[in-house]
């Protein structure tokens, strides 16, 4: 997805999606069923054809114990949970430990601090699973040095988590070569064997397939990936303010509410925001749009341009918080303490920063704005792929071994309102959480096990919003999941993951960077467009011509 | 030359003057039977003879030899991919993969020359320790005898403290740190603000300060810790050098001028060599994380270059590429530095035998 030379930013806001700890009961398939005779891929580039596809994908079946949802699925969006579940009518999808006690080395990144080895919460999953797992685990924000280096090596460990976002440069290649395909395992009817992960998406499985083959155990995406626009419902509430719900007015209402004196600004880094409002093409792969039959990458649209003199706009004007030019610091932060009022990031954060704030500032609230586009014009949301972060198993392990892998993911992707989802996200009664007044509270030791996610990246059931504890998030949220459905597009070639030819690896590494300096005004909007002329001179349109010729061979 | 480095007794004084310039001849006009006496008064033991003598001294030497070919020299070797086009994946460990790359030969060289991002990287490398050279490096000097001049003990114990700890604080803090007070929302641009001065203040995203910035967090940073070596070496001036002078009639800045700097001179050309020899090498993490806030025209240094395009980027070949010329330069430098240095009466790093 990224092609970026250094993206804390970016990692920092998809960490939160990451950290969105979801299942859901009602996924969607997306399997479209027609047999075309598409003869790309196969093996190491390009992409799988869609009846080799079809024969790859595991077969859904819906969880026969989920639970049905208080806030019903709408176009797609996420199913919500308001109520509270007691312990005894939870369903169970693993009456005993499957596994026949395997050890195994787990890469996965982790945000926080990590807990440490042994501590009860690892061991009751690890006991409930019938396995044991040692974690490598290794800080999310640097993950993709480590992996890079890891995967390089030669002695890789058993199970590896790969964010979506890391797969840059020649981590793609990586996977084809060190990882095992599933598809013995979990193709077709075989992924009966193995019934929650029958229950996961297959908008999920179809972007779990690497280099044509299924190798990645996926962490379902929500309907609506990348970034949501949060503001402080509780600030423009006393204030009197409504969202701003064009481009030009959040300009000016920036200005308005942006007072440096009083430590206050409007807001932060708006780049991934400003993508939206211009209907920006997402990146790699899915970076084309066909303007008279002849494929225009992102970096060439005036779309792209018109974003970033945007958010140049906004640098320029004073009104993005200073520390955030600088790139220091914690935009979360910033925002819960009221300097800036304005944010975007991954909606992983939400549910956890309400929790978090309700006891120091009772009066806290955030909330989504919708999207909106330029001069009355609709914004696009371009659809994410069903899964952006996957766990490989490593090829070098025998079958049976493989198998076991498989239960813990199994085990891991667990509905909501059952007892597996329950350890998972919560942890042991009375060691890691309460139960009072109908609600689970975490204890400090909870939040210190269960809290920095480790089971979450083997592998999760579709997405859903939950939240018995503040039933105003799940209408917030799945409300505006809801809205903004209507503005969901898929881009060209979604869905799958596509392997460019080797060439082309470092094609856009430059983009980003110059970005960064575009809205800062260190460049300008012409120094892009001499960077999208380079690009098409260095190898842009052969890439171009590629991709014409996947797209021809996709539609013969 | 014949003598062999291991330790041996000196000669009898009154050989020497004989010996220096025949050194590598047999020495003439000497009985044989009295070398056979005594061989060690020669020079000429024997190689299996040393080797007994000397043995406990190897044994002892060789775990840091074998560290050192482990971790230093053999991969060196690994620097073959700079002329392939190397990609780990391409096999099975890192051999495997060697063998199946292909050979391009100069070509990632090549590159190198046309690529305007690597100048840009090397000339703000040069910058930034040209900077710290002229701004960074004396200041340690001065700190050191400044602290020698404190002759209660608690205080200079103190002030030690005080002088070292910044150095043990992550670089992430240091920066967060000069952020609270010179960014935007920081100190001093709050209190311009509070007194009517709303021109927007902020030295932490200004590309063209960002030079002398670097420096001064690195003097901030380091210069304290800087100073532990030329303590050392004051420690050893002979305190009667100072009496004498001193009842010679000399004030304190003559003292300083003559007894402090000739004692400090062997230091500091020795840690000067380094420092030219090091110039490639101005840090890493500094660079990184304020990379971003001024932009990669002015953050970008060799080593961050190599980090991106080699690690992040997964172009190894080309890294590993530059990570050679870089290399190159560095023994130049260092190799040129000595020669300065021999030229002042210096030993520097190693001295010419």
């Amino acid at each position: 997805m990224s092609n970026s030379p250094s993206a804390p930013s970016r990692r920092r806001f998809l960490t939160s999606t990451a950290a969105a700890a979801a299942a859901t009961a009602g996924g969607i398939p997306l399997l479209s069923a027609c047999g075309s005779d598409g003869a790309a891929g196969g093996g190491g580039e390009g992409r799988v054809a869609e009846n080799e596809l079809e024969s790859i994908l595991p077969t859904y079946r819906a969880s026969d114990v989920a639970v049905e949802p208080d806030i019903p699925s709408e176009n797609g969006s996420s199913p919500g949970y308001t109520s509270f579940i007691p312990e005894d009518e939870l369903g169970v999808t693993v009456p005993q430990p499957k596994g026949n006690g395997g050890e195994y080395r787990v890469m996965s990144p982790l945000w926080g601090t990590p807990p440490s080895d042994g501590n009860a919460y690892w061991t009751a999953m690890d006991e409930a699973i019938g396995v044991r797992v040692r974690w490598q685990t290794q800080d999310g924000n640097t993950y993709g040095d480590k992996l890079g280096a890891v995967l390089a090596g030669s002695d890789i460990p058993d199970l590896v988590c790969v964010p979506g976002w890391e797969l840059t440069g020649q981590i793609p290649r990586a996977i084809s070569s060190r990882f095992a395909d599933l598809g013995p395992f979990l193709s077709g009817d075989r992924v009966f064997d193995y019934p929650n992960l029958a229950a996961v998406p297959t908008a999920a499985w179809e972007a779990s397939v690497f280099g044509g083959a299924l190798r990645g155990l996926p962490m379902p995406s929500p309907p609506i990936g990348g970034v949501v626009p949060f503001y402080r419902q509780d600030i423009f509430e006393a204030n009197g303010w409504a969202p701003p719900t064009d481009a030009e007015e959040f300009l000016s209402f920036c200005q308005d509410v942006t007072s440096a004196r009083n430590r206050v600004w409007a807001c932060e880094d708006m780049k991934w925001s400003a993508w939206i409002i211009h209907g920006v093409l997402p990146e790699r792969p899915q970076y084309w749009e066909e303007v008279d039959g002849r494929l225009v990458n992102r970096y060439e649209t005036d779309a792209y341009l018109e974003g970033l003199e945007w958010t140049r706009r906004l640098y320029d004007a004073g009104v993005v918080h200073p520390d955030a030019v600088a790139v220091q610091g914690d935009a979360l932060v910033r925002f819960t303490s009221g300097e800036s009022l304005m944010f975007n990031t991954g909606q992983g954060v939400w549910h956890n920063t309400l929790t978090e704030q309700r006891t120091a500032n009772p009066d806290f609230r955030m909330n989504a704005f919708d999207y909106f586009g330029v001069g009355g014009a609709d914004p696009v949301l371009y659809a994410g792929n069903g899964a952006t972060i996957w766990t490989f198993v490593n090829k070098d392990l025998p079958e049976e071994r493989i198998r076991e892998a498989l239960e813990i993911a199994n085990f891991c992707a667990a509905p909501y309102g059952t007892r597996e989802q329950l350890l998972r996200t919560y942890g042991v009664q009375d060691v890691h959480y309460t139960v009072e007044n109908e609600q689970r509270v975490r204890t400090p030791q909870g939040e210190e096990e269960v809290v920095p996610e480790t089971y979450t990246f083997i592998a999760t059931p579709g997405h859903f919003v939950a939240a018995s504890d503040v039933p105003q998030l799940v209408e917030d949220q799945t409300g505006w999941l809801k809205r903004q459905m209507p503005y969901v597009r898929e881009p060209l070639f979604y869905g799958r993951q596509i392997q460019e030819p080797d060439q082309f690896t470092n094609l856009n590494d430059q983009f980003e960077a110059l970005e960064d300096d575009v809205v800062r005004g260190r460049r300008s909007i012409r120094d892009v467009q001499d960077a999208a002329a380079e690009w098409r001179r260095n190898g842009g349109d052969e890439l171009r011509d590629w991709y014409q010729r996947l797209r021809d061979e996709e539609s013969a | 030359m014949s003598h062999s480095t291991v330790p041996r007794p000196a000669p009898p004084e009154e050989e020497r003057p004989a010996e220096r310039p025949t050194a590598g001849r047999r020495p003439v006009g000497r009985p044989r039977a009295r070398r056979r006496r005594d061989p060690r008064l020669e020079g000429g033991v024997g190689f299996r003879q040393r080797l007994r003598r000397d043995w406990p001294l190897i044994a002892m030497t060789l775990p840091c030899v074998i560290a050192l070919l482990v971790f230093a020299y053999i991969p060196i070797a690994g620097n073959v991919i700079a002329f392939q086009s190397f990609s780990p994946y391409a096999g099975d460990g890192f051999f495997d993969s060697m063998a199946n790359s292909v050979w391009v030969g100069l070509d990632q060289f090549d590159r190198m020359v046309n690529d305007s991002y690597f100048w840009d990287a090397v000339q703000n490398t040069l910058v930034f320790s040209g900077l710290q050279l002229l701004f960074f490096f004396p200041i340690p000097i001065a700190l050191a005898i400044l602290i020698n001049s404190i002759l209660h003990s608690k205080v200079r114990a103190w002030a030690q403290a005080v002088l070292y700890l910044p150095h043990f604080f992550s670089w992430v803090l240091v920066i967060t740190v000069f952020q609270q007070i010179l960014g935007g929302a920081g100190m001093v641009a709050q209190t311009m603000r509070d007194n009517g001065w709303d021109d927007g203040f902020d030295l932490m995203t200004d590309p063209g300060f960002f030079k002398f910035l670097i420096t001064f967090q690195v003097i901030w940073k380091d210069a304290g810790w800087g100073i532990i070596v030329f303590l050392a070496a004051l420690s050893t001036v002979n305190q009667e050098l100072y009496e004498s002078a001193a009842v010679d009639g000399a004030g304190r800045w003559r003292r300083a001028w003559h007894v402090t700097l000739p004692a400090l001179r062997p230091v500091i050309a020795l840690l000067l060599v380094l420092q030219v020899g090091n110039m490639l090498t101005v840090g890493m993490e500094q660079f990184m994380i304020q990379r971003t806030a001024v932009g990669p025209g002015a953050a970008e240094v060799l080593d961050t270059y190599v980090w991106n395009t080699g690690i992040q980027n997964g172009q190894f070949s080309y890294a590993a590429a530059i990570g050679i010329v870089k290399g190159i330069f560095s023994l130049v430098l260092v190799l040129a530095a000595n020669r300065v240095a021999h030229a002042m009466g210096e030993q520097g790093v190693y001295k010419r035998r």
